[in-house]
């Protein structure tokens, strides 16, 4: 019988439904319709979770280990003001530049040596002191007008789930042209970043592995910076004494610089 | 002529007071005409070497300023510039058209920093002929990621030809680049305690500073008739100005220690503060477009400050030529007085023979003089000998020096009224020094003389 119906009706070549078919090729593109993160909102979450509308202020050490090289130490307090772009830096340690600062106002970034009583341009893009940070580390945050993504994918960092986003710069005047964060799902705080050049070479890691929580913002109070040039190279920062308290608006000056130390 | 010859014999009485005397003047002149030669000697040479190195007597330099206020160091209107040149019709041996970065230098474990300039090195003849590779050879720079480094680059990043190094640089804008170089070959650094700069393709450094491929940040004009640079420039500079708008001149640096200076700024390559200068005063104004500078080789030394390390030289020889013009004055002093003593009863004899007190004054001071011509001639002669067998010896290009010799040799330059000054003087100081003695003897009686005893 069963013979007889494949003599006379043999089976139809198998093909997927149609509809099926399109539905399994679209898979893709409906799921990133449906899951495809906001990344400006994210991004724009990043800087208000790390960015302050009031006064910020905090006491920052550096160790930095180079290959061949004693670990050099670096502590300075650093002031903020993010709501009109403000910064200021105070040396603490080690005593040779005790007394130099630095001070972001009106888009100039200025050095103040202690010794000649002098200021100067300096840039926030060079790298801080002899370490693997750079002077906008401690500056404030524009991930959502500086970058845009490329891509994204999800994935775990150590126990937690993440967003990884690979941004490029919106203007040729961010420091690193490419970026690849690791962003915590919960709460959408960073927890690793790559940066890279524009010849897309990575350049250097930062993890960021604790944070302190303060009113409604996320502070990370520790940073390993690795360089990925200089192989072996590595500064870790620690953040302590964190003060939301209001500063006065002298401390954004220049005569604060020079009267700090005195 | 008689009593030209009298005065010659009385030299030869005593004939090695004499000639340590004249000794002593020979030495002053000898040693003032070599320092002052050796002084501009170096001046010159140093112009002509960092004309070399830096490929140009005359600069321009470009700043773009763009609508968002952003200003970026590059040239891309050839036409003006060229036009200019043109027009100015000043003896152009060779233009170097070159755009340049600050890299860091990446081999293994080691680092260093070093300047980068991108050069067109099919048309760069005069920086292959300035250029003395110790390894290596120009052949690799065909490959578009050559380069040259120098001596103490390659010996801190212990890198050789064929070795591929990472360099850490930024673009125009300032954003953090990393580019992989093949080192082609190593030059011999021009005793300097740095090497000058590291070169590369004009187009790869470029690409890196994120240029445009045709656009360059320096043009270099060699003149063919390097003593001509000011007025060029200045026929240059009217040039321009009718086509572009051009800044201000480099100004002088601020007053500082010579010596302190130069330690400090040898090591780096002077337009890298020519460049940051640039930059602030691009930086004044509210316009948009490019704003062009002109620079000399003698604003570049002057920032150097090597006209003071020049004038610190000179110092030095006039402290020692004013040491020589007391020694002179005490020696001559003394010498025609032990000379007065000796001859007090030759003096009265010839007083009484009738020779007038002028005459026996006069006696004296010709003698001075012809001390002093002897001298001088001796001294001169012996500074020519002295500065031909210097430049006879030949110093490595590692000599810390070698930048302020002239092809490895020492060279010497001093000019008619280097050499005229200080032998006045010396003449002035020796008739002086012989005039208090002549005074007295002129003054003394023939028969206290007859009767001296001494």
């Amino acid at each position: 019988m069963i013979s007889f119906f494949r003599r006379h009706f043999p089976p139809r070549p198998r093909f997927l439904n149609p509809i099926v078919f399109l539905l399994i090729l679209a898979a893709p593109v409906l799921r990133a319709d449906t899951d495809q993160p906001d990344v400006a909102a994210l991004l724009g979450q990043l800087d208000t979770l790390t960015n302050f509308q009031g006064d910020f202020t905090a006491e920052y050490t550096e160790v930095t280990q180079h290959p061949g090289q004693q670990p050099s130490v670096y502590r300075h307090d650093v002031y903020r003001r993010d709501r009109i772009g403000a910064m200021t830096i105070v040396m603490r340690y080690p005593d040779s530049q005790k007394g130099q600062g630095y001070l972001e106002v009106d888009n100039n970034f200025w050095f103040y040596d202690q010794n000649s009583r002098l200021f100067s341009h300096a840039s926030l893009k060079e790298n801080w002191q002899n370490t693997d940070a750079m002077n906008s580390d401690f500056f404030r945050t524009n991930w959502a007008r500086d970058y845009g993504a490329v891509s994204w994918s999800e994935g775990t960092l150590g126990v937690y789930p993440v967003l990884i986003l690979d941004l490029k710069g919106t203007n040729d005047q961010v420091t690193f042209p490419f970026k690849k964060v690791w962003i915590r799902k919960d709460i959408g705080i960073l927890l690793k970043a790559e940066d890279y050049s524009f010849s897309k070479l990575l350049m250097r890691t930062v993890y960021y592995p604790q944070y302190v929580k303060i009113e409604d913002h996320y502070v990370a109070d520790r940073m390993l910076i690795i360089d990925n040039l200089n192989v072996g190279a590595k500064t870790e920062m620690t953040l302590a004494n964190i003060s939301l308290a209001t500063l006065p608006d002298y401390t954004f000056t220049k005569a604060f610089l020079q009267q700090v130390n005195r | 002529m008689r009593f030209m010859i009298l005065a010659i014999r009385n030299l030869g009485r005593q004939k090695r007071r004499s000639f340590l005397l004249g000794g002593a003047i020979a030495f002053g002149i000898l040693i003032v005409t070599f320092v002052n030669g050796f002084a501009g000697g170096v001046a010159g040479n140093l112009e002509q070497n960092f004309s070399q190195l830096l490929g140009g007597e005359i600069f321009i330099q470009g700043v773009e300023k763009k609508p968002s206020g952003q200003r970026v160091q590059v040239i891309t209107d050839e036409a003006a510039l060229s036009a200019a040149i043109a027009d100015s019709r000043i003896p152009v041996k060779s233009v170097t058209r070159s755009s340049a970065f600050l890299g860091t230098f990446f081999f293994h474990n080691n680092s260093t920093v070093q300047e980068v300039v991108g050069v067109d090195f099919d048309v760069a003849a005069p920086l292959r002929d300035r250029l003395t590779l110790v390894e290596g050879s120009f052949d690799g720079m065909r490959n578009p990621e050559g380069i040259i480094i120098g001596q103490q680059t390659a010996q801190r990043l212990k890198a050789r030809p064929g070795d591929l190094v990472l360099v850490q640089l930024r673009t125009i804008t300032g954003q953090m680049n990393v580019a992989e170089f093949l080192v082609a070959g190593v030059s011999h650094d021009p005793g300097l305690s740095v090497s000058f700069a590291a070169y590369a393709n004009r187009a790869y450094v470029n690409a890196l500073e994120n240029l445009p491929p045709e656009a360059y940040q320096q043009l270099g004009i060699l003149l063919s008739n390097p003593e001509t640079t000011n007025a060029a420039a200045a026929e240059l500079s009217r040039a321009l100005s009718r086509r572009v708008v051009l800044l201000p001149a480099l100004p002088k640096a601020a007053g500082e220690n010579p010596i302190g200076s130069m330690l400090r700024q040898h090591s780096e390559n002077p337009m890298g503060a020519m460049v940051a200068d640039l930059m602030r005063l691009a930086s004044e104004g509210s316009y948009t477009g490019t704003r062009y500078r002109l620079s000399t080789i003698d604003d570049i030394l002057g920032r150097l400050q090597l006209p003071q390390i020049i004038a610190a030289i000179n110092g030095v020889a006039f402290v020692v030529l004013l040491i020589l013009f007391l020694i002179i004055v005490v020696g001559v002093i003394n010498t025609f007085r032990i000379v007065l003593n000796e001859r007090t009863r030759e003096i009265g004899t010839m007083r009484a023979l009738g020779m007038q007190r002028g005459r026996v004054r006069s006696l004296f001071l010709l003698e001075a003089l012809f001390l002093f011509v002897g001298g001088a001639v001796v001294g001169l002669i012996g500074a020519t000998l002295v500065m031909a067998l210097a430049s006879l010896a030949s110093f490595a290009p590692t000599t810390p020096a070698f930048l302020m010799l002239r092809n490895g040799h020492a060279s010497f330059m001093v000019s008619p009224g280097q050499i005229a000054l200080p032998i006045v003087a010396v003449g002035l100081l020796t008739m002086l020094g012989a005039w208090l003695p002549a005074r007295r003897a002129a003054r003394l009686k023939p028969v206290e003389a007859l009767t001296a005893v001494h």
